[in-house]
């Protein structure tokens, strides 16, 4: 606990540091190329496109879900996992790509993963925007509804903090996370839902099995404000098994990070 | 005024040696990974008032710059208590930590941000900063266009000037050439003279570090065995090597 409340501190103490570092974040990752700024927005689109294009013209499986195209309801889903997909990655990445505040000045390691986190989250949040000019060119507007990709984009951005901080340790530790957590990183994509219905599902253990995915969750969250329609006080399983998986994963990571914060340094 | 600003009380400092990293990464989720301890700092002890000059002496693996890096706040003790009390300003490796893609300037405000500087009082040091790194044009240039002497430049020029309490120098001012290394010696001289500048200084030329320091520590596997006079210091240290 004692641990906990220290990381929640150093965040407080460092937010200053934490934002201006998000946009150097930001910056580090566009500059450079040619196209610059708009790569963070071109790479998810041609994603978007490619899906659409395969989907409502080769693969043929593209029915409307609840009166809304296929080609809309993927993207309300393929969008915050171009978010959670960057975070599995940069986040893990984050020690690592940020070294020198680890091993060259006295800096809270645990805010590393955070302001990786908020830059991703600054694109994410443009996407959402375009997500919902995409929609009203389909002729659908926005409700109170779409107000809930707030509390779904909190609830990711925190989801994602704790791994960030959890497996960016690890991946300083050995390689060997990392390419592990790559390799698998395909069958999280197809066994989270995102381009197929897992409501759909019947068998009971695959219902548990999605029921405990958090990913499942956060993406069938911004596809409830999108598509569904409902609210989340409507889902209070699905949000408890939710918070359920966060605790756990929250409880692992205070403590591996009791255990591993003073050394990090030393392998790093 | 003459306070303690660095209190070592009993400092152990061990490092964890596996067989491989991925070793090292099972020993985090069970204890039956076998590694061994090699113990850089045994039981150190010492009191270092604001304005001391400190010389640490002790031969390669003595555990010089681990001490130091537990001072700067990048490594920690297993045992004992440290007390720091002052901005720290350390030299450590300094062609390093920059951000490659920015410039040196825009490397200047980053680093100004991160250790906690206002922005006006960076603003303020800027021009000096430029100046003494002597980059020229090359300020305005992404780091990752600048040689190593460059950024060692650049990185000391940050350090020196960013008004330290406590300087941290390890063995780092040979990276240049010899005109700079000359510079920056005058220029830690001049620091510590005015602002009343803690000093502690790891080098392997015992004359750079009778010129600089009063007091003197020598290591020898991680045991302090002596502290003391400067004079008494290099002597034994010299003795100890011949
Ligand atoms: N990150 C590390 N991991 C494991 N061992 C280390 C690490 N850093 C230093 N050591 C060991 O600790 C001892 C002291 O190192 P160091 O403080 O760098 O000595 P010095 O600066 O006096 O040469 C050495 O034996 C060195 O091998
Ligand atoms: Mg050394």
């Amino acid at each position: 606990m004692g641990t906990f409340i220290n990381i929640i501190k150093e965040h407080i103490q460092y937010r200053h540091q934490i934002f201006k570092l998000a946009f150097t974040d930001l910056i580090k990752t566009y500059r450079g190329a040619i196209l610059g700024w708009s790569w963070a927005i071109i790479k998810p689109a041609v994603t978007i496109f490619v899906y659409w294009f395969a989907f409502t013209f080769g693969l043929r499986a593209g029915r409307d879900v609840s009166g809304y195209p296929f080609f809309l309801w993927m993207i309300a889903g393929l969008i915050p996992w171009n978010y959670m997909n960057e975070m599995l990655l940069a986040g893990m990445e984050s020690l690592i790509k940020y070294r020198y505040l680890v091993t060259k000045i006295k800096f809270p390691i645990s805010t590393i993963p955070t302001f990786v986190n908020f830059s991703k989250l600054i694109i994410f949040s443009i996407l959402l925007l375009i997500v919902i000019i995409i929609f009203m060119l389909f002729g659908f507007m926005p409700d109170l509804y779409t107000l809930q990709i707030l509390f779904y984009a909190l609830l990711a951005f925190i989801f994602f903090n704790v791994w960030g901080i959890l497996s960016s340790m690890l991946a300083a530790i050995s390689v060997d996370f990392t390419n592990f957590i790559k390799a698998i990183i395909t069958a999280i994509f197809w066994l989270s839902g995102i381009l197929w219905n897992t409501n759909n599902i019947t068998n009971p253990w695959g219902k548990a099995f999605f029921l405990f995915n958090p990913i499942t969750y956060l993406i069938n969250g911004f596809r409830n404000c999108f598509i569904y329609k409902v609210a989340f006080w409507q889902e209070p399983l699905q949000l408890g098994c939710f918070c359920l998986v966060l605790l756990v994963l929250t409880i692992v990571t205070v403590r591996i990070y009791k255990k591993l914060r003073k050394e990090i340094p030393d392998v790093l | 005024m003459n306070e303690n600003v660095i209190v070592f009380k009993n400092v152990t400092k061990k490092y964890r040696l596996f067989n491989s990293r991925r070793a090292r990464l099972l020993s985090v989720f069970t204890r039956r990974i076998k590694y061994i301890t090699k113990v850089a700092v045994d039981n150190v002890s010492f009191k270092i008032k604001r304005g001391e000059t400190v010389a640490i002496l002790g031969k390669n693996g003595a555990g010089k710059s681990t001490i130091l890096k537990i001072i700067t706040g990048v490594a920690f003790q297993n045992e004992g208590e440290v007390e720091v009390k002052g901005r720290v300003s350390a030299l450590l490796e300094l062609a390093t930590g920059f951000e490659e893609n920015f410039t040196g300037r825009e490397n200047i405000y980053l680093k100004g941000d991160l250790l906690g500087i206002p922005k006006d009082e960076i603003k303020e040091l800027e021009k000096q900063i430029v100046e003494f790194a002597e980059l020229e044009e090359y300020i305005d240039q992404p780091i990752k266009t600048y040689s190593s002497g460059m950024r060692a430049r650049l990185g000391f020029a940050i350090y020196i000037n960013i008004e330290p309490e406590i300087l941290i120098v390890d063995e780092v001012l040979s990276v240049g050439d010899k005109e700079f290394e000359k510079k920056c010696l005058k220029r830690v001289n001049e620091v510590i003279e005015k602002n009343n500048v803690t000093l502690l200084f790891v080098t392997h030329s015992t004359e750079t570090a009778k010129k600089f320091c009063k007091r003197g520590i020598i290591l020898n596997q991680g045991k302090l065995t002596f502290d003391g006079d400067i004079d008494k210091a290099v002597e034994l240290y010299d003795n100890s090597i011949n």
